[in-house]
């Protein structure tokens, strides 16, 4: 019987002084206890760590005795008596073993549970581990350094709960263990608080870096991940936006908020030369300063510390490297952090104020192209209609000649007819701006604006381009043209396009007159041969098959087929009466203005 | 009267007192920004544009309501004089004051956060008050390593810096020691001064100064003339020097967007060959001073120039261009670390125009492919000779994500490797060198090297446990001797093995 052998080697060991214990008397003992556990004999355990007397030998079995220990506690359901005499057990370890061992044995535990026991195990033990952890007097910085990276990384595996009923499930716990966590926190960062004005001691900054490390492996996770929007004016407050705000309260009362913040702009202070966290990875933290920067000037947590001097450009500026970051991940709660981040900073502006030499800054021309992925490339429509409604935000808030470069720059580097079409119509309306104001900008008038339409008035290949493809970008580029041709005054080309209009020609609607005529005629063929094929054989073989996202869509009926190809002549249709109407236009006036010149030269000669 | 409205009505008395008292320190004098000096300065000095400045201040809106304080934090608030950190009314306040003055400020909202305001705290269109305490300020620490500090005279227009390849038109005037060495107009590419007698450090801080800036640089001697000084000027080495600089006009060169990918390739082949001019203007050097023909005809693959081909080239216009060469480095002997710096420059421009690119035709993609092979390749010999290993290692893990096997970049990799003491990783290189040319004698050499090396690194370390624990040693005599004996003896072996591998290589 499990519950003798303890007995018995109790007797025995009760009467020997520490120094006689023998290797094998540790492993007896232990061996019973395990036993004893297992067999359901808690109580007699308890017992015996009750007893002074058996002092001397449990001291030393703290590392031995943690897992079989958690073991049982976890099995055991939570009204069962065995679990509380479990639990008085491992309070018992706590208060008898030697700090250090017991340490290794509680982290080794965290760090072994997998899957539904992860939470689990972790709220079992940050209260003994904390406890642990405040009987090392000096010293103690590494070890809780240690405590606090094994436990975020065993809840980095977690994955973060999302929607609000997820997080009210709070199925495998994380949510629970974030606050447990703070808690097991405090007593160090309250040890920091109250000695940082009093001591330079090397053991409070050595703390002070461990907690400040933690902070920011929270901010990467679970926070970067994590919805912080406030979705509802719910009373119980979102367990995570918790978190953040009491992860931004540790770091004002370490008093890191404000270095951390510009670490980036090179204003180190003296505790930022420590070479140890240099070491850290880079891209670590700018993941973590990147929602630290969200987290203040999107959610003001821990705003009221941050200077309210800064300009609005500078605080844009500051905060491009971090929507940089944002941006160029895939994950939607994080791509959202990027675009309210870059959307607040923006707001924060006003439009036409920023001026164009911002570009030559790291991010403002990277940046646009950034939203235009994710505008054209993000399977998230919310998300790419925000970002679409972003990029015009980021082209009014700049000068002109910024939004001229901006144009330049979409044009070149979108490779989307829609997005293109969008820019178009965007120059559009900055040309009729500038012709509305008396002196107009001399950006979207004369030779800048002449040279810009270079990029909008052509084909991009000439006439074997792809006019469905591109239709978005050739309607924009005509309703341009046939709205400079009526504004631009044929006697003075204020604009400049009658100039140019050789080039266009040339460059734009020549070879689109030829592409219509072919796309049309191969469509037309298309749809006879398509005809004729239903008559033929009535079996619907498969000419071709799409996959979107790696699903396979269904097969496309001749029927189907036969729409398609009628809505791509209808395209082709529209995009040739808008162009008859452009040439009509240009004939007239051209007409006109060699009407006048003529009747002028008539009268000359008759003069 | 509660203790709000209190508050709030003694605010807007003050305010008002203030608004009739204040001067208006505009520039367009439109009373936008109102000044009452409380505490005039302790010294006449006034920080200059670009100056780290520090300072302590309080906020209030109209209503008495502190929005701010750096009291509170505990800590003086650093900013930027000049340029547009701050809100405009404390770039144009601040400019004002001097050393240990405490002033007030009223600033309108043109001045402030405008319409927009500053969420959460500053509402829209309002007007903000301040009290600033200027505790100090100094130059700008251009690099964050003292290396160069600037103070700017007066300040340029817009924010637009020339970038590395932009033309520039300056004016400059050199002094070393109170004496003006150099003063002179000149026109030049950045990144290129050296060709013109500039210091790199000039080149540096152009990146950072706007058209019309006028400042005065004082330049660490990483930044001038280096170790080998700048005997043409009577410049001795490891000289501090200090430049007036006036930016009179800049053309940028492109950005890696505004090419397409046909100007990146043709530009690519040009820059290749500069930083190769760059790079061998520095090997130079140091082939001369070890006299030349005799030295680089008897070792075929000096390890400045691994390269045959190179090689052959310049031994074919070896007369003129050494002469030249040797005139240059007569009349001004250059910085070796210099001039492998500004190759750095040039190979780094071809990686930053080819390394994203894509949507290329196959024989672009295969010519930009190639470019950034020898771009790496180059790069990681760059830093090889500027002792900067680990950007040496990136280098050639790049070239050799391209090319798998390349010879070049399994060398230079193994000698960064040795040069960082990774001896075991450093001999699987070489080892790989001989597996794609079993000819190649360099590899075999170092190869010979790495094994000495861990040879006396064991012993170092043997030594020092030795040294440690002597008394386990002694102790020890007789079994540690045999153990030496043992491992000498695999070491001969391995020893031997090379060298029928380098045997095998001849025949």
């Amino acid at each position: 019987m499990a519950t003798e052998e303890l007995e018995a080697i109790i007797q025995r060991c009760q009467i020997l002084e520490e120094e006689d214990f023998k290797g094998e008397d540790f492993n007896l003992f232990q061996v019973a206890c395990q036993k004893c556990l297992e067999e359901g004999y808690a109580v007699k355990v308890l017992e015996v760590f009750k007893n002074e007397k058996n002092k001397v030998i449990v001291k030393n079995m703290g590392w031995n005795l943690v897992c079989p220990l958690v073991r049982c506690i976890l099995s055991y359901n939570l009204e069962d008596e065995k679990r509380e005499h479990c639990l008085s057990i491992l309070d018992k370890l706590v208060q008898l073993c030697n700090p250090k061992e017991l340490l290794l044995g509680l982290l080794e535990q965290i760090e072994q549970a997998s899957g539904e026991q992860i939470s689990q195990t972790i709220l079992l033990l940050l209260q003994p581990l904390q406890t642990v952890l405040l009987k090392f007097h000096s010293k103690k910085s590494y070890s809780v350094g240690l405590s606090l990276s094994t436990i975020l990384n065993q809840l980095s595996l977690l994955p973060v709960p999302y929607t609000k009923e997820q997080i009210q499930e709070d199925k495998l716990g994380l949510c629970k263990c974030c606050s447990a966590v703070v808690g097991f926190a405090k007593p160090f960062v309250d040890q920091v608080v109250q000695s940082v004005e009093a001591s330079t001691e090397s053991d409070v900054r050595e703390l002070k870096e461990e907690l400040l490390k933690f902070c920011l492996k929270s901010l990467k996770y679970p926070l970067l991940i994590a919805q912080l929007d406030q979705l509802h004016e719910d009373v119980e407050e979102d367990p995570l936006r918790h978190f953040a705000t009491e992860i931004l309260d540790i770091l004002i009362n370490i008093g890191e908020l404000m270095p951390i913040m510009f670490s980036h702009r090179g204003s180190r202070n003296q505790n930022w030369n420590n070479p140890h966290f240099l070491d850290m990875d880079r891209k670590h933290s700018a993941d973590s300063l990147a929602c630290l920067s969200y987290l203040v000037f999107v959610q003001y947590f821990g705003i009221d510390c941050f200077p309210m001097v800064f300009s609005p450009s500078y605080l844009l500026q500051c905060n491009m490297t971090h929507i940089e970051v944002l941006l160029k991940r895939t994950e939607e709660s994080v791509l959202t952090k990027g675009l309210d981040l870059l959307g607040n900073c923006l707001l924060r502006n006003g439009d036409n104020s920023l001026h164009h030499q911002y570009l030559e800054f790291k991010g403002f021309i990277t940046t646009p192209q950034d939203l235009v992925k994710v505008m054209t490339l993000c399977p998230i429509e919310h998300l790419r209609k925000k970002s679409l409604k972003i990029l015009q935000l980021y082209i009014d808030k700049f000068d002109a000649e910024g939004k001229y470069t901006l144009f330049r720059c979409l044009l070149t580097t979108s490779n989307h007819s829609g997005v293109e079409g969008y820019v178009i119509q965007n120059i559009k309306n900055q040309i009729d701006l500038s012709l509305k104001k008396a002196n107009g900008c001399k950006w979207f008038t004369g030779p800048h604006l002449v040279s810009l339409l270079d990029l909008v008035l052509l084909l991009p290949e000439g006439s074997e381009t792809d006019l469905l493809q591109n239709s978005d970008r050739i309607m924009a580029s005509l309703n341009l043209l046939r709205y400079l041709v009526i504004k631009d005054n044929e006697y003075d080309n204020q604009i400049g396009i009658w100039t140019e209009l050789n080039k266009i020609e040339q460059n734009f609607l020549k070879p689109l007159h030829t592409g219509l005529n072919m796309s049309k005629t191969h469509y037309e063929a298309e749809i006879k041969s398509k005809k004729e094929n239903r008559r033929v054989a009535h079996n619907s073989q498969t000419v071709c098959s799409v996959t979107v996202g790696g699903e396979k869509m269904p097969n496309m009926t001749t029927e189907m087929q036969l729409q398609v190809l009628h809505s791509a002549l209808f395209t082709f249709d529209l995009i040739e009466s808008v162009l008859a109407r452009v040439e009509e236009l240009i004939e007239v006036k051209i007409k006109n203005v060699t009407d006048k010149n003529i009747g002028g030269h008539v009268k000359h000669l008759m003069s | 009267m509660t203790t709000d409205e209190a508050t709030k009505n003694e605010g807007e008395v003050q305010a008002a007192a203030l608004a009739e008292r204040g001067e208006d320190i505009t520039p367009n004098k439109d009373r936008g920004v109102l000044k009452i000096v409380k505490r005039p300065g302790t010294e006449d000095a006034s920080p200059m544009i670009g100056d780290k400045v520090y300072v302590h201040y309080k906020g209030k809106l109209a209503n008495g309501k502190k929005f701010d304080s750096s009291r509170d934090r505990n800590e003086p608030f650093i900013f930027s004089l000049g340029k547009g950190q701050v809100i405009k009314a404390w770039d144009i306040g601040v400019a004002t004051m001097k050393k240990g003055e405490i002033c007030q400020l009223v600033c309108k909202p043109e001045y402030a956060y405008g319409s927009a305001g500053s969420v959460p705290k500053i509402p829209s269109n309002a007007t903000l008050f301040f009290e600033i305490e200027l505790l100090d300020f100094k130059g700008e620490d251009l690099f964050e390593d003292g290396g160069i500090i600037r103070r700017i005279k007066r300040k340029g227009e817009g924010y637009s810096n020339p970038n590395e390849g932009a033309t520039v038109e300056i004016h400059l005037e050199g002094f070393h020691g109170g004496r003006i060495f150099d003063c002179r107009d000149v026109t030049f590419v950045v990144g290129e001064g050296e060709d013109h007698d500039i210091p790199i450090g000039i080149d540096k801080a152009l990146e950072k100064m706007q058209r019309e800036e006028h400042c005065i640089l004082y330049l660490g001697p990483c930044y001038g003339f280096g170790e080998a000084g700048k005997p043409k000027f009577g410049i001795e080495a490891n000289a501090e020097l200090v430049y007036e600089v006036m930016l009179k006009s800049f053309e940028k060169a492109k950005e890696s967007w505004e090419m397409d990918t046909k100007e990146k390739l043709e530009r690519a082949a040009i820059v290749k060959e500069k930083g190769t001019v760059y790079f061998k203007r520095a090997s130079y050097r140091v082939v001369l001073t070890c006299k030349p023909p005799a030295l680089l005809a008897s070792r075929g693959l000096s390890p400045w120039n691994p390269e045959k081909r190179e090689l052959a080239v310049e031994r074919e216009g070896q007369e003129r261009s050494t002469v030249f060469h040797l005139d240059r480095l007569m009349l001004s002997s250059f910085p070796q670390a210099g001039k492998y710096t500004q190759a750095v420059i040039q190979y780094g421009k071809i990686v930053s125009w080819l390394e994203m690119e894509y949507g290329l035709s196959e024989s672009e993609s295969k010519e930009a492919q190639s470019f950034l092979l020898a771009a790496y390749l180059n790069l990681a010999m760059c830093y090889l000779k500027l002792r900067e290993y680990i950007k040496a290692v990136e280098c050639c893990n790049k070239a050799l994500g391209l090319d798998q096997v390349n010879e070049k970049g399994l060398y230079r990799r193994g000698e960064a490797r040795l040069l960082m003491n990774e001896f075991e990783l450093a001999k699987c290189d070489f080892q790989k060198v001989l597996k794609v040319n079993p000819q190649n004698k360099a590899a075999k050499s170092q190869l010979t090297i790495c094994q000495q090396k861990m040879k006396e690194h064991n012993e170092r370390d043997r030594r020092i446990y030795a040294n440690m624990f002597k008394k386990f040693a002694e102790r020890d005599a007789k079994e540690a001797g045999k153990a030496t004996g043992e491992r000498d003896a695999e070491k001969a072996m391995c020893e031997k093995e090379l060298e029928t591998q380098v045997t095998e290589g001849k025949a």
